[in-house]
């Protein structure tokens, strides 16, 4: 796998609906990448705190400035990076590493009035579109929901996995997330990830519903609210549980994907 | 009256807003459940069913597809849009859709610029927000009578909340009330009341009744022993409009 993962470059991203675990499995799937020796960047774009929490991190505030955009051209994007700028440069200089050298990078929470992360927005915007043309691996995480992946927010992403818990309120949001597939800046391959599994029974149910293959599933765990509340990351808290087994084979999986022919794609 | 609910993704919101909207139905008031979530759901916990929710997310779909004609009113929104759940709820699904044609009350009407432009007569409103804070942060001052601030005894659910409650604070929103939800013991208890310094304040014990209607996707009304959720709520909608 280590020799793999730094040839193949993944870009993925995890989807869901709000509470799915999500955020967690992204954070503890980035970590484990970047162990392998692959260089990683997770990238949030929900204002809510939780990729932050499953990297480890005790900051999760890294304001990206306002001047770092000016205003864009006529006709062209509103705000664009100051000329000059090197986005491998901006990364660095405005993301934060975790233990496991991830770099956690997003454009600062929002705690004051919506415009004032309008500019940030804009500049994380950019950096991430040119990520692709750079040496990096990407693991995405989405707000809950389906404001932002259904609204262009995951164009970096290759692999979309819907992280669903075997609930009908999951299986419909898991369908509404499918569409994703149809959109020009849509992901080319769509997976399930199973999360708070307690049966076999809960996996059939996925397939069957959803009419895509589950790729991996994540056992349920008393050890992720024990590692929330201790403030470390589930990696840090119980690294030989169940839970990172599980979140550990998704890796090799993933970069399978990559090998399937792009017309049997979902 | 206007009611908003509100905290991160998987805290129980939905079920809240459902017991909440049907227990005011059950007092004899005139109610609409508003579905404001990008991923309407509610219906489900209404105990609408899995095929009557997603037909009317169909219908909407079909709008933002260009497939289907807007509405025009706001009746024509909710008669459209809607559906009729137990204990003379009715539903709306106003989430925010694709294709959006600016000044129309059905799409272009943001979820937090129908709260405060929509005149809702004689109807007590329960709108059930999406995860996170997206639309709450952007409702103006004073638009909101009631805020109901979900939360579980989680450090993730509990920072959403405080930051709600600084909205709330900041925005003037009314009351405001914290429900903390699926509390299991005193000591989760005092972490959320040692998070969230505020009076106001409902516990749900943790409820196997809601773990098992959440599964089954039904109504929690219409699963045994399940006093532990629905009582509280009641109590609730009796102190609210009683």
């Amino acid at each position: 796998m280590a020799e793999k993962s730094t040839k193949t470059k993944i870009r993925v991203v995890f989807v869901g609906k709000g509470g799915s675990g999500k955020s967690t499995i992204a954070g503890t799937f980035a970590q484990l990448l970047a162990r392998s020796g692959a260089k990683v960047v997770a990238l949030d774009s929900d204002p809510m705190p939780g990729l932050s929490y499953a990297l480890g991190l005790d900051i999760d505030d890294m304001p990206i400035p306002e001047d770092t955009v000016i205003e864009g051209p006529l006709g062209g994007p509103k705000w664009i990076l100051k000329p000059g700028t090197d986005p491998e440069e901006f990364l660095m200089q405005y993301s934060i590493p975790t233990a496991d050298g991830v770099r956690y990078f997003q454009f600062g929470n929002v705690q004051g009035p919506w415009i004032s992360i309008v500019k940030p927005q804009h500049a994380w915007s950019e950096v991430v579109s040119k990520l692709p043309q750079l040496d990096w691996n990407i693991v995405g995480d989405v707000s809950g929901g389906l404001r932002q992946a259904m609204n262009g927010w995951t164009k970096y992403a290759d692999v979309a996995l819907i992280v669903v818990e075997p609930t009908v309120k999951g299986v419909i949001t898991a369908k509404q997330l499918l569409k994703m597939t149809k959109a020009s800046w849509g992901p080319r391959i769509m997976r399930i990830v199973a999360n708070k599994v307690q049966s076999d029974d809960d996996l059939e149910m996925l397939e069957k519903k959803l009419g895509v293959p589950v790729i991996g599933s994540v056992p349920w765990s008393p050890a992720i609210l024990e590692a929330e509340r201790a403030r470390v990351s589930p990696l840090v808290h119980d690294p030989q549980g169940t839970y990172v087994e599980a979140v550990s084979n998704l890796i090799p999986r993933v970069l399978k994907l990559y090998d399937i022919p792009i017309d049997q794609t979902y | 009256m206007k009611i908003a609910v509100v905290g991160k993704g998987g805290v129980g919101k939905t079920s809240v807003s459902a017991v909440l909207a049907r227990s005011i139905g059950r007092l004899g008031k005139p109610v609409v459940a508003l579905d404001c979530d990008t991923n309407p759901n509610l219906g489900l916990s209404l105990g609408v069913g899995d095929i009557e929710t997603q037909r009317i997310i169909g219908i909407r779909q079909q709008v933002s597809d260009r497939e289907a004609e807007h509405a025009h009113t706001w009746d024509d929104l909710i008669s459209r849009f809607g559906t009729d759940a137990p204990d003379g709820v009715r539903l709306g699904i106003v989430n925010r859709i694709e294709n959006p044609e600016p000044g129309c009350p059905c799409c272009g009407l943001s979820a937090e610029r129908l709260l405060s432009q929509t005149n809702f007569g004689e109807s007590i409103v329960v709108g059930d927000f999406e995860a996170g804070l997206g639309i709450f942060s952007r409702v103006g001052e004073s638009q909101i009578d009631i805020t109901l601030i979900v939360v579980e005894p989680t450090p993730r659910s509990l920072d959403v909340g405080m930051r709600a409650l600084e909205l709330a604070r900041k925005n003037k929103q009314g009351r405001f009330i914290v429900v903390a939800n699926k509390v299991s013991s005193p000591a989760e208890l005092g972490l959320v009341k040692q998070s969230l310094t505020h009076d106001d304040i409902i516990v749900i014990p943790f409820s196997e009744a809601l773990v098992d209607a959440d599964r089954r996707g039904i109504s929690v009304f219409d699963v045994k022993d399940n006093e532990t959720f629905i009582t509280p709520i009641e109590r609730l909608a009796v102190e609210l409009v009683g």
